[in-house]
């Protein structure tokens, strides 16, 4: 049995959106954030699900959004989910930062923060966070480095910057932070830029080589299903989708995982229900526990991986019994249909 | 002898046993401990013979038992930094 299959009383971690308003439109965004939307929690409710996640004992809780600076209670809640105990990771795009807010984060042991950064240079990063935004990102990564906060730059990868890994990686270096990468799903806006910006298999082979070669690379969750088997004991090897992770949305709504944020998958609303009840009852949450698409149950490496991740799977494909189609299988696969490249 | 949680390392009981947490690499660590072991037992006002003594309690275990095979459990955990064995 793995260990994602033993059940949980309540998630190790989970993602919360705490606003969808965000001041930069990027194109790959998973909830496609850009304006507040109505009925997002007020600071109480956010405090009254802070105590029921530190009863539960959740021991992380993973911001993004949206811009989590933009929402005018967010520094009071993150003080007070501290004062719980419970471990923060802030993600932000870096353009808003203010004194306070660095204030909060420096030499905090329950903060670590995340900056998004999609190009080491601004002609790549532009094209998918906006126009003029990577300096006023380095800005803020210049703002926090060397200040004793846990610090990392996310990096979505696509076919844009999948030539910069690595000077991401030493750039990321340069201010004392870790490089982490996350894979690019169509979700949100990213299901218009899909097309455009995925990787093709060969450069899916070339990032599950990266990544082999450098276990200091950190890596987001569903890179278990195109990495190589090296890297797999670094991180979580099957989805954690409602085994030890899910997601809040801005208006209280509990999903599977972020990138799934879709109302036929919604365990329940927190203005409605407890966090409990929607975790240990939703239907949504008891069927995504034993998912395990039809496609991949002959896969010889069905039982390293169950499946890959849903989210990709779902919304390329509709059907969440599809395989995940970046798996290193079927990009395996693809590499070996593909003609031979002239001259090569 | 008590036993205390390491530096940065939470705990939860879950019904299979216990579930560590360590803040600073972001790992979870699972010990299937079942029903002898709670997060209280790592407060640091533990003495090892007051945890065997609770667990044949709670449990019905003969001590003798819990005895040999405790040692190897909160060994794995020291030996993983989850907890710390502190002198009285």
């Amino acid at each position: 049995m793995k260990y994602a299959d033993w059940p949980l009383s309540a998630p190790v971690n989970l993602t919360w959106e705490v606003t969808h308003q965000c001041n930069l439109k990027c194109i790959h965004c998973l909830s496609s954030s850009s304006v507040e939307s109505p009925g997002e929690l007020d600071e109480a409710e956010c405090r009254a699900i802070v105590d029921q996640l530190a009863t539960l004992k959740v021991f992380e809780i993973n911001f993004g959004g949206g811009e989590p600076l933009l929402k005018d209670y967010f520094l009071p809640l993150l003080r007070y989910i501290h004062t719980r105990g419970i471990v923060t990771c802030i993600s932000t795009n870096g353009t808003v930062l203010t004194d306070e807010a660095v204030a909060c984060f420096t030499g905090n042991p329950l903060v670590n923060v995340q900056v998004s950064l999609d190009g080491a240079t601004p002609e790549v990063n532009d094209r998918i966070r906006g126009q003029g935004t990577f300096h006023r990102i380095i800005k803020g990564i210049e703002r926090l480095a060397g200040k004793n906060i846990p610090l990392s730059i996310n990096t979505v990868v696509t076919s844009l910057n999948f030539m910069q890994l690595s000077q991401l990686k030493e750039m990321a270096g340069s201010y004392g932070a870790s490089l982490r990468v996350s894979r690019f799903r169509p979700s949100g806006r990213a299901r218009d830029s899909w097309e455009m910006l995925r990787l093709n298999p060969e450069q899916l082979r070339g990032l599950s080589d990266w990544l082999g070669d450098d276990p200091s690379i950190l890596t987001g969750d569903s890179f278990f299903s195109i990495s190589q088997d090296g890297r797999r004991h670094l991180g979580l090897d099957m989805c954690g989708a409602c085994k030890m992770t899910c997601c809040i949305d801005p208006c209280g709504f509990v999903y599977p995982c972020a990138f799934m944020q879709e109302r036929e998958f919604c365990g329940g609303n927190l203005r409605e229900t407890t966090f409990k009840d929607i975790w240990d009852n939703s239907a949504a949450f008891q069927y995504f526990r034993q998912l395990e698409p039809e496609a991949c149950r002959k896969c010889p490496r069905f039982n390293s991986c169950r499946g890959g991740c849903p989210a990709v799977a779902y919304f390329v494909s509709r059907d969440l019994n599809s395989a995940d189609p970046e798996c290193l299988i079927n990009w395996s696969r693809d590499i070996s249909a593909a003609p031979p490249l002239e001259g090569k | 002898m008590t036993c205390r949680l390491a530096d940065n390392v939470q705990v939860r009981k879950e019904n299979w046993g216990l579930l560590f947490y360590l803040e600073t690499r972001h790992k979870v660590f699972f010990v299937r401990s079942g029903d002898w072991l709670y997060p209280e037992h790592f407060d640091g006002t533990w003495t090892f013979d007051g945890i065997i003594n609770d667990i044949a309690r709670r449990t019905e275990t003969p001590a003798e038992i819990i005895e040999r095979s405790l040692p190897r459990l909160t060994e794995r955990l020291i030996r993983n930094r989850m907890i710390i064995d502190e002198v009285c």
